[in-house]
């Protein structure tokens, strides 16, 4: 338990650090607001935002869970506001820009009221090459549909499965992005200081299987997931070059840092789990597809997995390749489709077969994923009806995302869908996941 | 009639008719270049612009639903590439989307949407033109020009429409699959060469929808269209479509339409 506390302070302390940073931000506003005369109040921040309800019942009644009969019940309030300062402002030649994005929640799953910046940052232009962006952040680059490679920004699984806005997939970043412009390529830098994980299944609300008791578990599930502490030498880097030649978008991509999820073993006895150092390296292609038409794109990454290069080490994940490639193309009467196929290719396998033990989870050297996107566009495209469905032959494993969503007018919007699991077995990535299947509605205003 | 005489009499007169097609084809252009002549003016105005573009979608209930855009193009040459950059502004749910265009006459176009929701830069697939436009009555097409070449332009006369005299062009399509209608219809303004009308023919040969230029302003010497409407009979719906701080000429460069505007809008042009 002893470290259990630790690791909390840790991140109590780590906390209070991006408080201080996100309190600049805000301050250096406020010190801009300042500036402006009354004369120029039209130059006042926009609001917008919306209030939303969503209720999400489970099909099955999962009683592994906190709650047994709904996966999220919330009531949820997001504004935000950009602000620019007039042009005569200091620093105005930067064009200085300040936005932020804050949800209140009312979580009826947790019994709580949370209170979430999304988005806190400022940009700007100190040079007409330099573009930067500094605070509080969601970040996305590759060229996945929901499938991600050398994104490594943090994400939000329990919101993408149980029926939040896709929005919420992704989880902000405290960073510090630049961006270098020339004739020739781009480049992007992402610092990220304070650690992000990905919000990992838990238990609480889905039930998952845990390793340590080697079978579907919910609430008793007690993993300690510690993460790096906040200091200098554990400032992730993410970078990207860039460019686009005669319409199809070509990228390399490196990152320094760590596994998003607790991908190591660090006391077997304390179920303590621990984020291990990562490298990535990979590159992208996007463009037209040839003859067919349509949009297709590969990407593929080398993941370094720091601590156990070699795959000697069995409490840490092997380093891997991953591949992908997708085709998407649009038919006439607002139909799009599109594939996907991804390959993950396990490095060390030989190891990783030499070192297993009984009751290790069984993994193959390459484990495919396939997915289908389906969109149609019905009523002068105010009613959307989409399926999303991933599938994988070589883990026996599927999820399924039918949706329905209904614009019914500039303020209003109704949705509507379902998260589906199957699978052969309790260990895999969907199968796991086979009794927290849920529907879900969601009502949205905004302004 | 002697021989002669009616020989001399038939070449007379059929060098008469001769002569009067000559004299008719000199005077009245072809449906081609009427309508290229339009696509120039129309879609093509100025070297760049940049505008706000708002739109009303009113359907058979009434209901209105708004669309605010600010548009900046940039053309490489009158009637070859063009650069689009879009901003969205309202409904809230759509507010900081912004969608870039690189149009290539003659095959697809490259077509961006950025979410800023999620920081996502996302590439469309553009095979279908005849998409509604942002969920208006205009279609992709319509807002950023159809190419000259996919369709036959025959002029069918010439007819005035209010004061302005006017070519009447029919125009259809080459390729009859993967398009709605089986004709159109334009009334180009001989003076400024601008579409003041455009009639939609199904495949059954009934007018369904009409386009109707209602105001033209002269700005930097350059006659545009700054209210419109498309009206869908069919459906009994219609979107009006006006035009708001057009500024053509503004000095826009080719770096304003790449992927850093759409994660960062050029403050500069969009404030």
């Amino acid at each position: 338990m002893s470290s259990k506390s630790e690791a909390y302070a840790a991140r109590r302390h780590s906390g209070s650090a991006k408080a201080v940073f996100l309190h600049a931000i805000t301050v250096a506003a406020a010190g801009l607001l300042c500036f402006q005369t009354p004369a120029r109040a039209a130059n006042a921040p926009e609001i917008h935002g919306f209030v939303e309800a969503l209720y999400g019942p489970k099909l099955l009644g999962d009683e592994r869970t906190q709650k047994d009969e709904f996966n999220v019940l919330e009531q949820r309030l997001q504004l935000k506001a950009a602000w620019q300062p007039s042009r005569s402002a200091p620093l105005a030649s930067w064009s200085p820009k300040f936005f932020y994005k804050g949800d209140l929640v009312v979580d009826e799953y947790d019994e709580a009221l949370r209170y979430q910046i999304r988005e806190a940052h400022v940009s700007g232009s100190p040079f007409t090459w330099v573009d930067v962006k500094l605070g509080r952040q969601i970040l996305t680059w590759g060229t996945g549909d929901l499938l991600f490679i050398n994104d490594l920004f943090p994400k939000d699984f329990v919101s993408f499965f149980i029926g939040r806005d896709d929005e919420y997939l992704k989880v902000p970043s405290d960073a510090a992005k630049l961006s270098f412009f020339s004739p020739w390529a781009s480049l992007d830098l992402v610092l990220i200081p304070f650690f992000a994980p990905d919000t990992s299944i838990t238990g609480d609300r889905l039930s998952f299987f845990d390793s340590f008791l080697g079978r579907l578990a919910g609430e008793e599930s007690n993993h300690l997931l510690t993460e790096p502490s906040f200091q200098p030498k554990n400032t992730e880097i993410a970078g990207r070059v860039s460019r686009t030649v005669g319409g199809y978008e070509i990228a390399g991509y490196a990152f320094r840092g760590f596994f998003k999820h607790a991908m190591g073993i660090k006391n077997q006895d304390a179920q303590e789990l621990f984020y291990p150092e990562l490298a990535v390296y990979g590159a992208s292609l996007r463009g037209p597809a040839p003859a067919i038409g349509g949009i297709t794109y590969g990407e593929v990454g080398y993941f370094d997995s720091l601590e156990d290069r070699r795959g000697k080490n069995r409490l840490i994940e092997n380093a891997s390749i991953k591949y992908l490639t997708g085709y998407e193309r649009d038919l006439p009467k607002d139909l799009r489709i599109g594939v996907q196929y991804d390959v993950e290719q396990m490095l060390g396998f030989t190891q990783f077969k030499a070192s297993v033990q009984p009751g290790d989870v069984p993994r193959d050297q390459f484990r495919q994923l396939l997915t289908l996107r389906i969109t149609k566009l019905f009523w002068l495209q105010t009613l959307e009806a989409s399926f999303f469905a991933f599938y994988s032959p070589t883990d026996d494993d599927a999820h399924l995302r039918p949706r329905l969503a209904w614009q019914i007018n500039d303020q209003w919007k109704a949705t509507a869908g379902a998260n589906v699991f199957f699978g052969q077995h309790d260990w895999t990535e969907f199968g796991q996941l086979e009794d927290n299947d849920d529907v879900y509605g969601r009502v949205r205003y905004s302004f | 009639m002697k021989p002669v005489t009616s020989m001399l009499l038939a070449l007379v007169l059929s060098a008469t008719v001769w002569m009067n097609q000559a004299a008719q084809a000199a005077e009245s252009p072809s449906g081609r270049s009427v309508m290229e002549q339009m696509l120039r003016t129309y879609y093509y105005a100025g070297k760049d612009v940049r505008e706000d573009v708002l739109m009303r979608i009113v359907n058979r209930q009434g209901q209105v639903r708004k669309r605010h855009l600010t548009m900046l193009r940039l053309d490489q040459a009158d009637g070859g590439e063009q650069s689009y950059y879009l901003y969205f502004r309202e409904p809230a749910d759509v507010e900081g989307m912004s969608f870039l265009v690189a149009k290539h006459p003659g095959r697809n176009d490259d077509r961006w949407l950025y979410v800023p929701a999620v920081d996502l830069v996302k590439r469309i697939a553009t095979s279908d033109k005849r998409t509604s436009f942002a969920g208006s009555d205009f279609t992709y097409e319509d807002v950023s020009g159809r190419d000259l070449d996919e369709d036959t332009h025959e002029l069918a006369g010439e007819e005035a429409v209010g004061e302005h005299a006017a070519f009447v062009v029919k125009s259809t399509p080459k390729r009859p699959e993967g398009v709605e209608f089986s004709a159109r219809k334009f009334w180009i303004d001989k003076a400024t060469h601008l579409p003041l009308k455009m009639e939609h023919y199904d495949l059954q040969g009934k007018l369904y929808k009409v386009y109707e230029a209602q105001e033209i302003q002269t700005i930097q010497g350059t006659p545009t269209i700054t209210k419109a409407v498309m009206k869908d009979l069919g459906n009994e719906r219609f979107t009006e479509i006006a035009l708001q701080a057009v500024s053509y000429d503004i000095g826009l460069s080719a770096d304003v339409f790449q992927e850093r505007s759409l994660r960062s809008p050029p403050t500069q042009w969009i404030r």
